[in-house]
């Protein structure tokens, strides 16, 4: 599978389509969430509502269709997100709306509960969704022309699979070095001193990874690459953790050898029934396909609903719908 | 678009002296009601530049509707001693100001050179023409 970025303008690949599949693919929510979960673990925001109760103001520089952004709300961060895909951002309003549809119905149903729920001194732990705040606003932007607020603004930036876009010009004007060294300096200037921004990005080659990394430190950022697990190629992710303290060095990857429980975690995200490390007799082949315990009528019930999420024709399910068929003679 | 958001957004168009803040040109506004939260409001209210969310207010207010309750004249954000003593009924002007104001259709401003910013289904399209950058 060729990259999105070698297919043109990120506004032109993430077009309708594409944003409601992205929006709906499960398997796609679920690497995001991840993602933002380790890249808001890496920032090290102090909690908000720590001493003090400061609420952390947080960008989300190519926010997509928020995704990461719900993330953010549910670790209680006031947020903005930019991207430059219109498309996306209509998917991120969708949510929206959705969101707050739900909270009216839960309000009205719920009003009674509402005054058990006290003042803000909520328990810091637990779901905090009466107490997350409104949803982040979205701006429709380039990140390569620069960040349109004013100095100072933000306790932390995080950027979820958007950066390496950057890397790749569409037009003759499109420079990358030049628009990577415009977004890293004026994320320097709209962070805040001692602010940290988590960028995590796919590089095609390590030459893309050491340009975004010297276009960051040509502005005056230190910090460096955190690659968690190296050694696999559907779970490696790359973050570039930038701070303002010279002194800052980056901590060290995830390897899977943090327990078992995680290391199946991580199989479980890049190991297929094709992995011929997983036994069987087939090295290296794929594996020969059992109509029992492939496809079961359970599996295609379930795939027809995912593929009618998706927005494809699909035929109505039926006392024939995975049936097992007569034999073939 | 939120006026907490917008207190923060200036132009970044090349050349421009002082991009802060926008002037709104509303449309469409759409007014919510959220709990108000006085921790939230007092930590966030120390970023906040209070002039120009003033400014702010008085331009979105002719079309909230109800509307936009007043703000107090003069208030230091950054007096942390101050912001605590203040009662609750302001901080929850704050709070409906900043957070349950919606700017849905319009324009932004820039002060200084008058480039307008469209806002469609309160999403400001912020994207440089090229010889802009």
């Amino acid at each position: 599978m060729s990259r999105p970025e070698l297919t043109g303008h990120a506004s032109l690949f993430y077009n309708a389509k594409e944003a409601r599949k992205y929006d709906s693919s499960s398997r796609m929510v679920g690497i995001q969430r991840e993602i933002t979960e380790r890249a808001i673990e890496l920032l090290k925001l102090p909690s908000p509502r720590g001493e003090g109760g400061r609420p952390s103001f947080v960008l989300d520089v190519g926010c997509g269709s928020g995704l990461s952004g719900q993330v953010l709300e549910e670790h209680g961060l006031v947020w903005v997100g930019c991207d430059i895909s219109r498309d996306m951002l209509n998917m991120a309003n969708e949510r929206i709306e959705q969101k707050r549809e739900a909270a009216l119905q839960g309000n009205e149903s719920s009003s009674d509960a509402d005054d058990d729920m006290g003042d803000s001194d909520e328990e810091s732990s637990g779901p905090r969704k009466k107490q997350e705040p409104s949803p982040g606003d979205l701006l429709h932007h380039d990140m390569g022309s620069g960040l349109p607020f004013r100095d100072a603004t933000f306790d932390g930036c995080i950027s979820i699979s958007a950066l390496q876009w950057l890397c790749y010009s569409n037009s003759k004007d499109q420079i990358p070095k030049r628009r990577l060294t415009r977004f890293f300096s004026s994320l320097y200037k709209v962070l805040r001193r001692g602010a940290r921004a988590v960028l995590q990005f796919y590089p095609e080659t390590s030459e893309h990874a050491i340009l975004i990394s010297e276009c960051a430190a040509k502005v005056g950022f230190a910090g460096g690459i955190v690659v968690d697990y190296p050694n696999s190629t559907k779970a490696k992710k790359h973050y570039l953790v930038l701070s303002f303290e010279r002194a800052y060095k980056a901590p060290q990857g995830l390897t899977g050898a943090e327990g078992a429980l995680l290391n199946e975690e991580r199989a479980g995200v890049r190991v297929s029934d094709k992995d011929p490390k997983r036994g069987g007799k087939r090295h290296g082949k794929a594996p020969k396909k059992k109509k029992g315990v492939g496809k079961t009528k359970e599996w295609i019930l379930h795939k027809k609903e995912t593929q009618r999420k998706r927005g494809r024709e699909t035929r109505k399910d039926t006392k024939y719908t995975g049936r097992k068929r007569p034999t073939r003679f | 678009m939120r006026l907490l958001t917008h207190n923060f957004l200036k132009s970044n168009v090349r050349g421009t002296e002082n991009g802060y803040p926008l002037t709104i040109e509303a449309t469409t506004v759409r007014c919510e009601e959220s709990p108000a939260d006085r921790e939230f409001v007092l930590g966030l209210l120390p970023k906040v530049n209070y002039p120009a969310l003033q400014a702010a207010a008085r331009q979105l207010n002719p079309h909230c509707d109800p509307p936009l309750p007043d703000l107090p004249e003069d208030l230091d954000p950054s007096d942390a001693g101050g912001n605590e003593r203040l009662d609750d009924a302001t901080v929850g002007a704050l709070h409906r100001v900043l957070f349950d104001v919606y700017l849905v259709e319009g324009w932004l401003v820039c002060p200084d050179t008058g480039r307008k910013f469209p806002v469609k289904d309160g999403i400001p399209n912020m994207i440089l023409h090229e010889d802009e950058i």
